[in-house]
Order: structure tokens, then C-alpha cells, then sequence
């Protein structure tokens, strides 16, 4: 589906991913240094890099600047470090998107699906209209009726998400993972105590849903209501 | 500080100035009586020419004439027994100087000087001159304010330069506590600037010494639970993607299962080794404004699936030896619990105590309790994919502040778990 170059010092994880993004239908080179992928990316340009941020030879960020500097693909950064200031550092050096190790080969495309989509055709960025609910993922600005929602950043995380799948049932383990990019637990409650807040904040209750719907046992989807 | 030494130098000033001025005083009074007697010696010597050649009736104008303009009260014996001069009786102690002896004794009111004199024409005449006290101490007083002056001034002055050395040395001791104060709180940025006293300064070297070791290890610390953090979660992720990949669908979400459970443990691990980094030096927060804030968090979703929710709070600031954040972390955990393993309607409550200078947070619900037999830290791990890691979090995060978890059942049989929390040290 796509050529991708994987930049990534363990062999392990290397191998693992190779044989499971191949298996959902990319092209994968790897490369195992920091400079060896500087080379591969810059003679033949793949569609997308996933790039491993603790290279042995050099500082991801250090590396992500350099290729910055000859080339626009799209990069997609994987750490193992989950603190802000990383992740802040490799987005302003030029990473499209990031995915926190541990995360599954699903999670990993998805994510090199959706930057695909985004560099490839700007349109995918436009806002998302759902009757009277507007959600424009470049301002991070949702609007109710024309009036801004106030959202916490996990709240718009959230309704960005489903809003992205609209009429589409989202299991609560999908959104853990998706949004809050945690491992699943069976008992975590955040997602639905963030649900609770997102349906007050869309002006509607449980009992009476508009645009959120639960579908019971199985997770929610987020709907244009009826007019 | 500055006091005891001002009392210090106070108190030995004023020992040396009394060890001096006393004897002085007192060496000033003799010697100004001695002055005195001397004087009236030397008038009896002027007058004996006198007394021995002149007769009577001139003799009497002229220690009449020196008794108006003296201080000294003159009366001379003659032989014949009359006086001259001032009057007075001729007592034993003139009888004494009848005999040819000249002496001065003290009398009531002041000394006499006696001094027999041979006269030209037949036996002894005595001069008698009294000296009153107030001749003998003349000058004295005056003498006495100028010295004890002298002692106020210099006790004074010696005060004054101890409040300045004191104050040259408490004010870089003064600024080295405070910067002590400040790292204790938490502020490692915080240094001396070394002045002072060779002592004081080398306190404030080392405190700066010290400031930048606890920075150092903070820093590697952190670097450790980076480092740590990489070092867990790549082999995790390596499992992950090979258990994804096994052909055997119930197999696959068994090992996923499972790594679900290993991520979940690596994470709280990671968390807890980053506590001293998120804590820095000193971890404290208001438990009341984080138990009010959590609570309300909460109870949107308790709203939606009709349970009670009763939060007490105590009347002011409640302070813990945690940071908001681990708080935060610990009551969400149990309200997580809440949620997860009681049906809905069930309700729930909070209540944040001081008792003993300790916070006593319980968070109880109506709900069927812990589950008999089960070690209540690993509720639901069967049933329903918990790990118990909430129950977990928050004994944690009391036994980091110091306290304990206390797990039992409410009146009505639910469960009920109280964080006890003392107050920061």
C-alpha cells in the first residue's frame, strides 16, 4: 500500500514490525542507525519513515532535523520515553505524528494510514460537520450551534476520534488505547467518566442522547442527530 | 543573635568600668579630704606666729577676719582660758593639745584640727579649726558625675560596637538560613552568596556544595527512569507485535491479554520510580482542593448512572506529603474501583477528615463489599480483567507519604478504604 522506511535499533521489534506491517500490505526497508537511515531515506525516498527516537549512533531529534533539512516525508516517531517535553521536541523538528512503545502493529498503522491521508491530500484536515456540531482538527476547535466548546485537551482528543468515525460503534478499548494510548484494564473508567463530560458539554444526557450514543456492551458512536 | 552579644559585651563592659571607677570614687573622696585637712593644717602653721606675738583683743580681729572669709570655723585657746574666734568648749581633745600635740580628729559634721602653740608671754594657746563634712567632700560629687559619665559613655560606645560586629555576622548567617530554607522547599535553584565571617562563609560554600549534588542526583535520576522507561517498554513492544502476529486467533488474544497485564504493571512501575523526580525535594499538596477537584471530576459520571455521591470536606486546607498529582492519581484509582465493581445506582461517599494532624481520606460505597476470602488488593482480577492495580496505586501513594491504607466495610457492608496521610515534614 505504501513504501515505508523503518529506522529502528532493536532487532526484535525490527523484525516484528517488518513481518506485521507487510502483512497489512506496505513495502517496509529498515534501516538499524541513525546514519544508515539518514542515507536510505535520501536516496530513494520512501511514502512515510517510522523513526525510532533512542538510536544508538544519534539523538532522534538530532537525526529528524537533518532529514528535515533535505526532505519533507512524513515521519512518524516511536518512543519508549512518554514524557511531554520529548514528544513536544520531536513534533516541533519536524514528526507528523507519534506513537508511545509499547503500541500494537494496528495502532501503528492506523496512525500511518491517517498521516498518509493528511499529507497526501490536505483535504482529510477540513473540519467535520455533524448538523450543528462543527470539529476542526487543525484549530483544535469544536463549535456547538456556532458557539466554541470549551474541551479539555482529552475531551477534544476524544470527540476529534469519533467524530472521524461518525455513525461508527468505538469500543472503549479502542479509545483507551487510541486516545489515551494506555494498555486496557477491563476496570478504567476514564474513558466513560470523559464520555460523561463531553455529553454535558454537548448539551445532552444519557437518556436523551443527540450525537453521543451508547451502544450497550459494546462501546459509543457519535452520530449527526436527527433534524 | 544580636542581642545576646550586645548583652554580652554589655555585661563584661560594665564589670571592668565598676572594677575601675569604684576605687577611683573612692580614692577621689580621701584625697579630697586630705586636700581639705591640709589646708586647715597649713592655716593653723600661718596663724601660730600670730597666736604666740599678738595680743588678744587684735588677735581676735584677725581670726575673725579669717573666719568671715574662709570656710573653716577657727578658735584659739589662750592660756588664760578665753577664746578667740569662733566659739566653742574647751574640751578633752583640746586638753590633749594643751599637752604640745598637734593631731586632727573627727567630730559630728565634719574634723578638728589641733595644734598648740607657744606663746611669747605664758603657756600654751591651741588653735582649733573645725572642718565641716561639706569642706571635706567639696568637689567630690562633681568629681563622682564626671566619672560615672565617663562609665555610661564608654559602656555605651562598647554596646554599639558589638550591635555592628553582631550585625556584620548574623546578617550572611541570616541569608545563608534562608537559603537553606528555600532548598528545603523544594527551590534548587537557591544559592549563598559567600560573605561574611571565614566560618559563615565556608557554611554557605557547602550548602552550595550540596544544593548542586542534590540538583546532580535529581538529574541522573531522571535520566535512570528515562533510561529504565526505554529499557522495559522496547521488549514489551517486541512482545506485543510478536503476539499480534501468532496465526492462532484465541492464542493471539491470550498472549495480548496478557501484555495488556505486563504494560500495565511496566507503567506503574515506571510511575513509581519517577515519584522523586516528579517530587523533587519536598512533595506536598492541599489534599481538600484535590479531593473537591477529583470528586467533581467524578461526578458527572455518577450523575449519568444515578448514584449518590456524598463528599464531606474538612473546613480549611488539609496539607499531605504527596503532590497533586499523585493524589490525584490514588483517589481516581479508588473512585475507578467504584465505578467498576459496583452496579450503577449504587451510590458512593467521600470524606476528607483531620485528625491528628493527619488527613484521613475514605472513600466507601454502598455496594456488596469486598468479596470474601479474595485478598480484597486483587478484587476483580479474574472476573473481570482488573489487575487490582487501583487498590495498588493508592497503597502506594500512602505508604510514599508516610501513611497507610486501611481496607473494611461501611455500616451497610460496602467497601470502604481509607488513605491515612500525615502532614508534610
Amino acid at each position: 500500500m505504501a513504501e515505508l522506511l523503518l529506522v529502528e535499533d532493536d532487532g526484535a521489534i525490527r523484525a516484528a514490525l517488518m513481518r506485521a506491517l507487510s502483512t497489512r500490505g506496505h513495502a517496509v526497508r529498515s534501516a538499524v542507525t541513525g546514519l544508515a537511515g539518514l542515507q536510505a531515506a535520501v536516496d530513494t525516498p520512501p511514502d512515510l519513515v517510522v523513526l525510532d527516537l533512542g538510536l544508538p549512533d544519534l539523538d532522534g531529534s538530532e537525526m529528524l532535523k537533518m532529514l528535515r533539512a533535505v526532505s519533507r516525508v512524513p515521519v512518524i516517531v516511536a518512543t519508549a520515553r512518554d514524557d511531554e517535553q520529548m514528544i513536544v521536541r520531536a513534533l516541533d523538528a519536524g514528526a507528523d505524528d507519534y506513537v508511545i512503545k509499547p503500541f500494537s502493529a494496528e495502532h501503528l498503522d492506523a496512525r500511518i494510514r491517517a498521516v498518509l491521508r493528511r499529507t497526501g491530500n490536505n483535504g482529510s484536515d477540513a473540519p467535520i460537520v455533524l448538523g450543528d456540531l462543527v470539529v476542526d482538527p487543525r484549530s483544535r476547535e469544536a463549535r456547538l450551534a456556532g458557539r466554541p466548546l470549551e474541551l479539555a485537551r482529552k475531551e477534544f482528543d476524544l470527540l476529534a476520534y469519533l467524530a472521524n468515525r461518525p455513525g461508527q460503534v468505538v469500543t472503549r478499548r479502542e479509545l483507551l488505547t487510541e486516545v489515551w494510548q494506555l494498555p486496557y484494564g477491563g476496570a478504567d473508567k476514564t474513558v466513560d467518566v470523559h464520555l460523561s463530560w463531553l455529553r454535558r458539554k454537548l448539551g445532552e444526557t444519557a437518556s436523551a442522547p443527540r450525537f453521543l450514543h451508547t451502544v450497550r456492551g459494546v462501546g459509543v458512536k457519535l452520530v449527526a442527530p436527527d433534524p | 543573635m544580636r542581642r545576646q552579644l550586645s548583652i554580652l559585651v554589655a555585661a563584661t563592659t560594665s564589670v571592668v568600668v565598676v572594677a575601675f571607677l569604684l576605687p577611683l570614687a573612692l580614692l577621689v573622696r580621701t584625697f579630697a579630704a586630705d586636700r581639705a585637712l591640709r589646708a586647715a593644717t597649713q592655716e593653723a602653721h600661718s596663724l601660730a606666729p600670730i597666736v604666740a606675738t599678738v595680743e588678744a583683743p587684735a588677735l581676735a580681729d584677725a581670726v575673725d577676719r579669717v573666719n568671715r572669709s574662709g570656710s573653716r570655723r577657727i578658735t584659739v585657746f589662750l592660756s588664760d582660758g578665753t577664746t578667740v574666734g569662733a566659739p566653742a568648749r574647751r574640751d578633752a581633745t583640746v586638753e590633749l593639745a594643751a599637752r604640745g600635740r598637734s593631731f586632727s580628729t573627727a567630730v559630728p559634721n565634719g574634723r578638728l584640727v589641733l595644734m598648740p602653740v607657744q606663746a611669747a608671754r605664758d603657756g600654751n594657746a591651741i588653735i582649733r579649726i573645725f572642718v565641716s563634712n561639706d569642706v571635706l567632700s567639696r568637689g567630690v560629687l562633681q568629681a563622682w558625675l564626671i566619672l560615672g559619665g565617663l562609665g555610661v559613655t564608654l559602656l555605651a560606645a562598647a554596646v554599639a560596637v558589638a550591635d555592628r560586629v553582631a550585625r556584620a555576622l548574623v546578617r550572611p548567617l541570616t541569608a545563608t538560613a534562608a537559603v537553606a530554607t528555600r532548598l528545603a522547599e523544594g527551590d534548587l535553584s537557591a544559592r549563598v552568596a559567600p560573605d561574611g565571617p571565614p566560618e559563615v562563609r565556608s557554611v554557605g560554600v557547602a550548602l552550595n556544595r550540596l544544593a548542586d549534588r542534590i540538583a546532580d542526583l535529581l538529574t541522573a535520576e531522571r535520566e535512570a527512569v528515562a533510561d529504565l522507561s526505554h529499557r522495559l517498554r522496547t521488549p514489551v513492544t517486541a512482545l506485543r507485535l510478536d503476539s499480534e502476529g501468532l496465526r492462532d486467533p484465541e492464542e493471539a488474544g491470550r498472549l495480548g491479554a496478557d501484555v495488556d497485564i505486563l504494560e500495565r504493571m511496566v507503567d506503574q512501575i515506571i510511575r513509581e520510580a519517577r515519584r522523586p523526580v516528579r517530587e523533587g525535594v519536598r512533595a506536598a499538596c492541599d489534599a481538600t482542593a484535590v479531593v473537591a477537584e477529583r470528586v467533581g471530576f467524578w461526578r458527572v459520571l455518577a450523575e449519568d448512572q444515578g448514584r449518590r455521591v456524598a463528599l464531606t470536606l474538612p473546613g480549611g486546607p488539609c496539607l499531605v506529603r504527596l503532590t497533586a498529582e499523585d493524589l490525584a492519581a490514588a483517589l481516581d484509582a479508588l473512585l475507578g474501583n467504584v465505578f467498576a465493581h459496583t452496579p450503577e445506582g449504587i451510590g458512593f461517599r467521600v470524606r476528607l477528615t483531620r485528625s491528628n494532624g493527619s488527613c484521613r481520606l475514605l472513600v466507601g460505597d454502598d455496594g456488596p463489599g469486598f468479596p470474601p476470602a479474595a485478598s480484597p488488593a486483587r478484587r476483580g482480577e479474574s472476573g473481570t480483567g482488573s489487575t487490582g492495580l487501583g487498590l495498588d496505586i493508592a497503597r502506594r501513594a500512602a505508604q510514599a507519604a508516610g501513611g497507610r491504607m486501611r481496607l473494611g466495610s461501611g455500616s451497610r457492608g460496602g467497601a470502604e478504604v481509607e488513605l491515612i496521610l500525615p502532614p508534610p515534614g
